[in-house]
């Protein structure tokens, strides 16, 4: 038996890399035929640019009559309480902004990206695409390119809604580039989660489910996971030797309301205003506990009491975007490794099959 | 000449069931080649093991020379394969699903745009070029999914029972399109469970059953390795009760294997399908005993061997409905 045959292959052959990257492009040509085609895609995101700009547009409404009332008596000069009034509005626009798209983002890239493997099953479409020569790398990163392409066109989308605070005041340029970054973070990180439920699961269905499942466990999970530590460990530790009482707080590098919630310290004065302040009490006091100038728009309130093992700002949302990020590469070289034919791979063994080796899937009608 | 397929002891287990025990393939170039077995058989099973899509238990299988368990990237280069169920993008165009795949194979972009021309040319589906997928009826998606297997000009054609499930004009449209490949000097491995199907155009056939070839060759060669029992179609005259009774008769013969009732609507009212293993003068023998024993034979042939009961024959089992 010898390898060479009359039907050789074409005599040259690109590099891998080359290959490879041609490979993701062919995945992302054909999911975008399919994807931005029709009304879909443009609806989307003009529901959600459109939801940002009328949140924004009541947040001006609400807090600029508040802001006003906050900020007289606190300065004579008329300019002084012009400049004032106008950077509370937009600290309170820049807030809430990032707090939703960080909500947004967490529940529509793993939409996007949940069905991607399993759909190609569902559809029966899976075995003709493992027959062709793309490799499941291509397929996994050609997938999550064009889901996350899609979402990252929406989060870019809405920086001119974002950047009606630079008009107000309150936050600036850097603060802006913070939140979207960690806006992108998120986004490649649950939108990986999804690819990779995806490809373990066999029904989009499932995949979804333990996609969201995921995503509340990082978010709400590890929030409460981490309190309920931080209180159990300071009982041992009553004189705060260690921060946090010696919980891991690690724990919070995949939550990136976390992330947010410190992008959004910056701009606020301690403690948060009333706006943010249960979100704090939710997921740390300390994201916040940083000295500031008091906080007017939570002047009425009774003030924070004062929190030990406060981190600078800024400590959080470099760490749980590059977390978020390498939990992203983890799970899509997983999916990778899930996508290749049964060839070889564990799950052939595992998959429920007819005598006549059809999975029981490809018997249904 | 290296043969195109070629595998040797392939047996897949899945758990304690054997699904296929043992088979033995070569198929040469441009042969269209048949695996004919009931549902359950193993064809396809061992049409996944050769398309790389399942690892065989134990054996070896080889495309083109190449192994398809070491070197399975190799071997995808160089098949094309239509399983035997399978979906389609609904939402493309038929040339962009076609450009897709084409993109798979690495076809360089100045040839995607005439080849893709060619072959829906080749599956008479020029005229729909720019129809969404989704527009397709059964019979131009099942020739759609086989032009995406010749993108990249294969050597060896897997289609896992292409006919299944289309009206019978479609059924000849797909024959003559296979024909024509043929023509082309591509090698196809074809399945059904219906044999008729693929007599007619087949250089080769495995009847398969129970993960096991039970008889291979031409069609020809496989009718006369059955010779030795022929098939006797005997037509008497009377009633359920002389049926009965002829029935009864027959089954005492040593020499006949079987005896199959016929109903028919309009007289002679009996006749009975016999599997007889004998010479010609025991033929006459039992013609001879039979209206000595007051059975009023009107008819006594010897039918020929259709590929039908070649199957029944070799399988040991009803074949279903070939319209089902």
């Amino acid at each position: 038996m010898t390898a060479t045959t009359a039907h050789a292959p074409a005599p040259t052959r690109p590099s891998p890399a080359r290959e490879f990257l041609a490979a993701v492009v062919t995945i992302m040509v054909k999911e975008l035929r399919s994807r931005m085609r029709g009304r879909r895609a443009f609806v989307v995101l003009t529901v959600y640019l459109g939801l940002l700009a009328f949140i924004a547009y009541a947040m001006y409404l609400v807090v600029s009559p508040l802001a006003r009332d906050a900020a007289v008596g606190g300065f004579d000069q008329p300019g002084f309480q012009q400049a004032n009034v106008s950077s509370l509005i937009g600290m309170a626009i820049f807030s809430v902004l990032s707090i939703l798209q960080v909500v947004l983002v967490s529940v529509i890239a793993p939409a996007f990206t949940a069905g991607q493997i399993s759909l190609e099953r569902e559809k029966q479409t899976f075995d003709l695409l493992v027959t062709t020569p793309l490799r499941p790398g291509a397929i996994v990163i050609g997938k999550l390119a064009t889901a996350l392409a899609f979402v990252v066109l929406m989060i870019l989308a809405a920086i001119p809604i974002s950047a009606i605070v630079l008009m107000y005041g309150g936050a600036e340029v850097v603060d802006i580039v913070r939140q979207q970054l960690v806006l992108l973070a998120t986004a490649i990180g649950f939108g990986s989660v999804g690819i990779f439920a995806s490809a373990l699961m066999k029904r989009t269905q499932a995949a979804t489910v333990v996609t969201y499942c995921a995503v509340i466990g990082a978010i709400l999970g590890s929030a409460m996971l981490f309190s309920f530590w931080q209180t159990v460990a300071r009982a041992d530790d009553p004189l705060g030797l260690q921060p946090n009482g010696g919980a891991p707080e690690q724990i919070r590098f995949v939550n990136p309301m976390v992330a947010m919630l410190d992008v959004v310290a910056h701009v606020e004065p301690a403690g948060g205003t009333q706006l943010t302040r249960p979100l704090y009490q939710l997921f740390g006091a300390d994201l916040s506990a940083f000295p500031q100038p008091d906080a007017p728009l939570g002047r009425d309130e009774p003030a924070p009491a004062p929190v030990l093992d406060t981190r600078a700002a800024g400590y959080w949302w470099p760490r749980v975007s590059l977390s978020l990020i390498g939990v992203a590469a983890l799970l899509t070289v997983g999916a990778m490794r899930l996508v290749v034919p049964a060839q070889g791979g564990w799950r052939s063994r595992r998959r429920p099959t007819t005598p006549s080796g059809a999975t029981i899937e490809d018997q249904e009608p | 000449m290296t043969p195109i397929v070629e595998t040797r002891g392939l047996v897949k287990r899945y758990d304690d069931d054997l699904a296929v025990a043992g088979i033995d393939l070569l198929v040469g170039p441009g042969e269209i080649y048949g695996l004919v077995g009931p549902n359950g058989a193993g064809k396809t099973t061992t049409m996944r093991i050769l398309a790389t899509l399942l690892a065989p238990t134990a054996g070896e299988a080889y495309v083109t020379g190449i192994p398809v368990i070491a070197d399975p990237n190799e071997v995808r280069r160089r098949i094309g394969y239509m399983p035997d169920f399978y979906g389609v993008y609904d939402d493309l165009r038929v040339w962009e699903y076609l450009d897709f795949f084409a993109r798979c194979y690495g076809v360089p972009a100045n040839r995607r745009g005439p080849m893709i021309g060619e072959l829906l040319e080749i599956v008479d589906l020029g005229t729909k070029r720019d129809a969404y997928v989704e527009s397709l009826s059964r019979g131009m998606r099942q020739r759609l999914c086989l032009a995406h297997t010749l993108v990249h000009d294969p050597a060896l054609l897997i289609l896992d029972e292409p006919a299944s499930g289309l009206d019978p004009r479609a059924r000849v449209e797909m024959r003559e399109i296979l024909r024509e490949l043929r023509g082309m000097g591509k090698t196809i491995l074809v399945s059904s469970h219906i044999l008729p199907e693929l007599g007619e155009m087949c250089t080769g056939v495995a009847i398969i059953d129970h993960g096991r070839v039970l008889r291979s060759g031409t069609i020809a060669e496989i009718e006369r390795s059955l010779r030795a029992s022929a098939l006797l179609r005997i037509e008497l005259l009377g009633d359920a009760t002389d049926r009965d009774r002829a029935t009864e008769w027959l089954g005492n013969e040593p020499a006949v294997a079987d005896v199959l009732p016929v109903e028919l609507d309009e007289p002679p009212a009996i006749r009975l399908d016999v599997s007889f293993d004998g010479p010609a003068d025991a033929q006459a023998d039992l013609l001879r005993r039979m209206i000595e024993s007051g059975h009023r034979v009107v008819g006594f042939s010897q039918a020929t061997t259709d590929l039908e009961e070649i199957f029944l024959k070799v399988t040991g089992q009803d074949v279903e409905d070939p319209a089902a």
